[in-house]
Parts: C-alpha cells; structure tokens; sequence
C-alpha cells in the first residue's frame, strides 16, 4: 500500500501545485457564498434556506463533477509528458498506480466536498439568523420542524383497487354487460376497472370524506412529539382567492387515542405540513387521518369545489428520526460515492485516450448517468412494440439503442436513484440503508468495475508507444 | 569471475516493429538484437540517431514490449516488480515534474522504492551534494535549466542504490562540467562493481567509460566487443614526452631510421583538450567564489551507492573534476610504421626503456619521476601519458657517444 500511497500523495500534490485546487475552492465560494445574496425563493425563510440548499448542491455537484474529470489529467499529463517513464521503471505495479492516482483524486474530492458541505452549512446557519421573517414565530418553526431534520416518510396505505375492479368485473360478467362486446379481454377491463376505483378515490367532493391509513409509525408517541402530514391538493372549479379550505381529523378513538381536528386554509397546488401531536398515532403504530372536504370556517366565503389527491403526490405522514446535520453527513456520502465511479471512469478513460478525448468520454458518462432513468423511460416510451423489431427502420432503431442502453445500464449507474438533495431540502432523512447502498453499488461495484478495465488496459498498454 | 555469472541483461533474437493505427508494420526499429551484459561491466550502446538504442532500453525496461524474441533482466521478465527495484533509469530526456522541488523529486521516486523516511532524507541530501544542486534544492524543478534537470535525473536514478544503471544519453545538455561529473560518477560506480548499461552518440563518452559496446544500425547490431580490442590501431606507435629540442627529435628520427627502419610520421605539440581548459577557468571562477544560481561542482559520490573501495570519495571527485594533475605542455612524437606490422618493434621500445629508472636530469625538475608510458596504441580508458625526460636525454647521450666513438674509430 505504501506505492499506491505514494502515487496518491503525489496526485494531490499535483492537484494543490497546479492550482486545480484553488480555482476549484474560488469557484465554489463564488456559488456558495454568493448564492444567498442573489437567490429570492419564495421570500419565506424555509424557502430561501431550501433554494439555497438545492443550487448550492447541485452547483457543487456539476463543479466537483467537472474537477474530478480534470483532475484525472494528471494520468494522461504524466503518459504524454512521459513522466511515466520514470515512475513505472521503479518497482510499482501498473494497478498500484491506476489505484494510486484514483485514491489521490479521490481523497482530493472528499476535501473539496467536506469543505463546501462545512461552507453550505455555515450559510444556512447564516440565512437562518439574518434572512428578514415574514412572520418570526412562524418562519423559525418551519425551518426548524420541516427542512433542518431528518424526518422519515411513510406513504398512506392506498385500498386494494385491484380486489375491487376484480368483483366489479365478475358482477358485470354475471349481469351479462360484457355478452355483446366483440373479442372482450377480461385483463385488460380488470386494469381499466381498476384504475377507475383509483381515480374515483383520489377525488373527494364537497362534504365528501376520504379516509387515509398509516403504518408502521415508530415513533414516541408522547403529546410532546409531532408528526407531520404533508400532502398537495389540486382543486377542480379553482376558488378565486387560490384557497382550499378543508378539516382534517387526526386518530381513532376505537384504538384508544386522542382525535385531533385540523382546520386548514392551504393554497392550491402547494405542498403543506400540518403538525399533530404523536398520541394520535394508535399503539399499533397505525394512525387514521380523515380528510372532509367541508370549510370548518362558516365567516369565510364557501365553494364548493372537488378535491384531488393526485398519485405523483402522495400524501406522507412524516416523523423526525434524526438531525440535519446527519442528514448532511450522509447526503455528503453519497455525494463521494458518485464522485468515487467519476473519478474510476476518468482514470479508465485516460488510461485508453488522450485527455480531450478521455475528458468528453468522462462528461459523457456522467450526463448519462445522472439522466439514465429519463433516457430509459424515454426509449420503453417510444419503442413500444418490441414484438415486431424488424417491422420499419423506426423500431429497429429505437429497439437498437434500447439495448445498448440496457447494456449500458450494468455499467453506468443511475445516479438519480442515488440524488438525496431533495430529501435534504425537505427534511426528509437520508436512510442509512439508502447511504449503504450508494456504497455498495456505486463506491464498491460499480467503481471496482471501472478501475478493473482501467488496471486491464493499462497493463496491456505499451507505455512507451509510438503512435503513426 | 565476471564471465562465470549469468548476464544481468540477455536479449535472444530481440525484434520491435512500430505499426499504424491499422496494424500494419511501419517502422522496424530493432532487429533480431542478441545482446549479453555482464555483471560488473559498463556497456556502451552505440549508434546514429534512429538506430534502436532507445528502443532497446524501453523494452529492457518493460515500457515497449517485443514483438519477437525474449529478453530477460537478471533473470526474469523486465515487468516482473522485483527487477525495477534493482534498477536506476535516466532516461534520454529528464521527465521529471515540473511543479516539484528537487529534494520532493527524489523523495517521491524514494517512496516509490519504499525506503524508510530517514534513509531517503539522506540519500536526498547526498545525492543533491554529488550533483552540485543543494543549494537549488527547493526551486520547483520547472525553473531549472536542461542540465540541472539532467543532474536531478541522475540523482532520481540512483536513490535506491541501483545493482544496473541504464543510463539513456546521459550528458545530452550538460555543460562540460556535468558531462565530466556524469562521466565521473559513471567511472566511479563502474569501479564499485555496478553494472551500467550505457546508450549515447557522443562517442567520446562512451570511449572514455565503457569496458565494452555494441553498436546498432538500423536496429541491428552490427559490431560487438571489448572497447580495448575494438579501438587499438596495431599499425601506429605513440610516445609522448615532455618538450624536445628539434635537435633530439633529428637524433631520434636518424634512431629509428638506423634501427627500425621507420620514419616519424608527425612531430607536434599536441593541444590541450577544450574540456580540460573549460573546466580550469571554471575551478579558478569556483575558487573566486564567484556567484552562480545555477549548478556548483558536485560532491563526493555517496557511499551508500556501493562498498567503499580504497581510494576515498573525495579521491574521487578531486580525480575526475580537477585538471590539475596532467601535464601543462606536452609535445608528442608520432611514430608511424613503414610496414603494416602488429606490435611495434619491442628492441626500439627496449632501448628506449632500458634506462628505466634513472635518475632525473636537474635541469628538468619539473617532470615527473615516473617511468615513461609507452602504448602501442591507446587502448582501454587512456591514462594521461607521463614521460621522464631524463630517460630521453640519456638514450640519446649514450647515442652521442656511440657516434663519437664510431667516428673516432674510422
């Protein structure tokens, strides 16, 4: 190990010495220190920390992203200047020197994100004592309850619609509406069935009600906790003033828990937290929440509006598992994670291509891999009859890239499945198993991957080739 | 001894051809190589530009890989990790990095041999001694000149006290102080017993150091010996003595006449050596201590480089550095051969050399007492010649006399 740490060492002191470092540290202290002066939000103290925190990371991901890849040059820099010539005519290995140059660049990477993520906390500390309040005691509390914790969330435990769309179609077929339907497909009038029970749920008219059930909620069930019902209401027949207004009522008494009402006055189409105190939650860890579209204030103007809970918003009871800065921690982990296969791929790429090249290569897989999910969902949507590939040039070549991509998929990860920024905004934790997995997949296999070909090509590659 | 070891360095039918992006042959660089370097020897690889000699080392070194033939570095593949560490490279250009120091180069190459912190601290400091750059050690290197890099070259390839030195064009950019130096320490080390394997155009280097060479043309070898043999001109004798009046140099013509039958061929004062009277205004600029921010006479050559011999480092560099040990004015008589004979004749040498022993003449205090050094040709690493005149005077006297007798007598 003492090579490979030597060529490590030697890599960072190359990052430092060819300033990379401080160009590096310059340009995120424009973003980062500037970012709070520059960015409005939503004026809202929560919304000013939560855009601060979403551009900062992400500017730190596409910066980090960059020097990673540039950093890699010193291996192209040291082949084509042929300082190579001088370290692998002493007694190193060529994997020890593939390792040793990804260790550098890797430990360089983790002090460059251990100081912006130091940097990005301090500002958000800063925001948080000198951002002007619209309403102090208000502001303070959200920030504090909904964006600077780890909360965990859990989705509402949604009726088996697929049970239901099944005995609708049995009593349809037993009543006969199906005899003069031509070439009828009992699956395909299963799903459409299903979907309509679905849809028919999602809606709650006025003086409707709609019960929502939450499991699995392990959390001290002290009046003194809270837990959190966050959910986004669309309305049909819009209200002039863009309020909703609605009652919610929190526990069961048939478990032996407090009921709590809510009245609520919330802006369509925007996300909102309602605070209850946690003995609602029953000693089963269940808890019973009811929505009645109904206005609980009679000296406000009254509509009579169609409630929507869409799918894509889901309602989620949330509940505090952990502090913000944790959450940071392990936000910043995975974070390292990606730049860990970056770093892997640059080296790989370097190790086959000149720097130019191994650099566009490099920038390719990253953009790939942060948009692999939408370009995978793009192609099935496209290409969606695979049964007849050969019927026109259009599906053989949607059903050609599919492939590779596919291919591709066991090699470049999805680093969007691994994107923790918007769970940190929204004080949602960042798993431990989440973090875990980063590891595993992105840090371990995926990166084991990419420096194995790199240790590969490299041995087998004449180092001191004349290239004609 | 040294023949009975199996060779540090053995290639078989080595071959290197360069190919196109398409892998098609373009360039064949070395062909059908068979060399042998022996433990302890100092090999000089020989050549014009483009002849292979670099192509050889990489491949010795496990930077190309062959395409035909096999190679073998003290007995194993020349990528096996355990041979590298027996080995020091100063490669044809210096390769070193530009934004570090020259005492962070050579600790970095010695982490790289794993050596423990004080031991590189050490070796760093001796070997920037031995390379006059001390007092440079914390410039980056990318503000040194060419030859100052080339000195830091040397030093890198010597921090682990390499058993087999490849030495690629070792004086290329070095002034004629660092050539001399380099040169120096090569003779040195070859002393020690290390084996060096030397490639360079500059064929005075090369004769100066090498036990034996190879010379390559168009990637094949085409001559391969001991430098002694392969240089020694069996048709010409060279005496070389202090100054002769033109009288004696007459008497010596009409000896060798009588006797051998021979004419000189040229009688001349020989003239110093550029390089000798380069390095005397610079030892006398150096004794001034006159200001230069660029390399200083180099020190002693680290002992933890070999086992010390009985001549001291210090013998060492004040040998090869200084000019002050060799004959200020020299005038030399060529001697060349009617006949194409392969040793000069041995009674002219003889008579010349029965007076060995003799003492000086007083009116020539200044030459040295030593016996007179006669080659037939030089041969091996020329020693500066050395003649007592006084062994001249009296040959010649004895001549006089046997004239004056003969003359008398008729």
């Amino acid at each position: 190990m003492s090579r490979v740490w030597a060529v490590a060492r030697h890599t960072i002191s190359e990052g430092v010495r060819m300033k990379i470092a401080l160009v590096f540290l310059v340009l995120i202290g424009l973003v980062v220190l500037g970012l709070p002066f520059s960015i409005e939000g939503d004026s809202s103290l929560t919304g000013a920390v939560q855009s601060f925190m979403a551009y900062g990371f992400s500017a730190t991901a596409l910066l980090l992203g960059m020097v990673t890849i540039f950093l890699s040059r010193s291996l192209s820099d040291e082949v084509s200047n042929r300082q190579i010539f001088l370290v692998m005519t002493k007694p190193v290995a060529r994997w020890q020197y593939i390792v040793g140059k990804w260790l550098g660049i890797t430990l360089l990477n983790a002090s460059f994100l251990i100081c912006t993520t130091l940097t990005i906390y301090g500002m958000v500390r800063y925001i948080q004592r000198t951002h002007p309040p619209i309403d102090p005691t208000y502001d303070a509390a959200a920030l504090k309850n909904e964006v600077l914790v780890a909360r965990h969330a859990i989705e509402t435990k949604l009726p088996n619609f697929a049970r239901e769309a099944e005995a609708e179609l049995e009593r349809n077929v037993e009543d006969g509406l199906y005899d003069n339907v031509p070439n009828f497909d009992p699956e395909a009038e299963k799903d459409r069935l299903s979907k309509k029970h679905e849809a028919k749920w999602r809606i709650v008219g006025p003086q409707e009600a709609r019960l929502f059930e939450f499991e699995n909620i392990l959390v001290d069930r002290s009046p003194k906790s809270l837990v959190y019902l966050r959910y986004k209401a669309e309305v049909t027949g819009y209200p002039p003033d863009e309020i909703y207004r609605s009652r919610w009522l929190f526990g069961n008494r048939f478990k032996g828990t407090p009921e709590y009402e809510v009245g609520t006055r919330h802006m369509v189409g925007r996300y909102h937290n309602i605070l209850i105190p946690a003995d609602a939650v029953a000693e089963d860890h269940t808890l019973t929440v009811r929505f009645i579209n109904q206005n609980p204030h009679p000296a406000e103007p009254q509509f009579r509006n169609v409630i929507e809970f869409r799918k894509a918003d889901e309602v989620e009871l949330l509940f505090i598992v952990g502090s913000f800065e944790g959450n940071l921690f392990r936000l910043a982990i995975l974070m390292f994670c990606k730049l860990m296969f970056l770093a892997a791929v640059a080296i790989l790429m370097t190790t086959c291509f000149s720097f130019p090249v191994a650099a566009l290569a490099s920038f390719t897989v990253y953009v790939l891999a942060g948009a692999r999910g939408f370009i995978m969902d793009s192609i099935d949507f496209s290409s969606a009859d695979y049964a007849n590939m050969l019927s026109s040039p259009k599906e053989f070549a949607l059903n050609s890239i599919a492939a590779v991509y596919g291919a591709l998929g066991w090699v470049i990860p999805d680093f969007a499945r691994f994107d923790a920024v918007d769970d940190l905004v929204n004080g949602r934790n960042v798993s431990l198993v989440w973090v875990l997995q980063g590891i595993s997949e992105l840090g371990l296999i995926k990166t084991s991957i990419a420096l194995g070909l790199a240790v590969l090509l490299f041995y087998r590659r004449e180092l001191a080739e004349v290239s004609m | 001894m040294i023949a009975s070891n199996p060779p540090i360095v053995q290639t078989v039918g080595l071959c290197k051809t360069f190919k196109d992006f398409w892998r098609r042959a373009k360039v064949e660089a070395v062909r059908d190589l068979n060399l042998d370097i022996r433990p302890g020897e100092v090999f000089g690889l020989l050549g014009p530009n483009g002849s292979g000699k670099t192509t050889t080392i990489k491949m010795l070194l496990g930077l190309l890989y062959p395409t035909r033939g096999r190679i073998s570095v003290f007995g194993k593949a020349p990528t096996d990790v355990s041979v590298k560490a027996r080995i020091g490279f100063l490669p044809e250009e210096s390769y070193l990095y530009r934004f570090l120091v020259a005492s962070e180069t050579l600790d970095y190459f010695g982490r790289l041999f794993r050596l423990p912190a004080r031991v590189r601290h050490d070796r760093t400091e001796r070997l920037l001694d031995m390379v006059g750059l001390r007092h440079e050690a914390k410039r980056p290197i990318g503000e040194y000149s060419k030859g100052m890099a080339r000195r830091i070259g040397l030093a890198q390839a010597l921090i682990n006290d390499p058993e087999f030195l490849i030495l690629d064009e070792p004086t290329s950019g070095l002034d004629p102080i660092g050539a001399r130096q380099i040169k120096d320490v090569i003779r040195t080390l070859g002393r020690k017993g290390k084996t060096i394997l030397l490639s360079s155009h500059v064929l005075a280097d090369v004769e100066d150091v090498c036990d034996r060479v190879t010379i390559l043309y168009g990637g094949q070898q085409r001559a391969v010996g001991d430098i002694s043999e392969l240089l020694r001109e069996r048709d010409v004798t060279l005496i070389t003595t202090p100054p002769l009046e033109e009288e004696t140099i007459l008497q010596v013509r009409e000896l060798l006449r009588r006797l051998e039958r021979k004419d000189i061929v040229t009688v001349s004062n020989p003239r110093v050596k550029l390089e000798d009277f380069f390095l005397r205004i610079v030892e006398e600029a150096q004794a001034a201590n006159i200001r230069t921010s660029g390399a200083r006479r180099g020190g002693m050559v680290p002992e933890f480089l070999s086992q010390p011999t009985k001549s001291s480092a210090e013998e060492i560099v004040e040998t090869l550095v200084s000019a002050a040990q060799r004959p200020k004015t020299v005038e030399a008589v060529r001697i060349g051969a009617t006949s194409r004979e392969d040793e000069p004749s041995r009674e002219v040498i003889d008579q010349l050399l029965k007076r060995e022993g003799a003492e000086s003449d007083d009116d020539q205090p200044q030459a040295p007492a030593s016996a007179p050094t006669i080659a037939p040709a030089p041969a091996g690493r020329p020693k500066a010649p050395q003649a007592d005149r006084s062994v001249i005077d009296d040959l010649l006297r004895e001549d006089r006399n046997r004239d004056a007798a003969r003359e008398g007598r008729s």
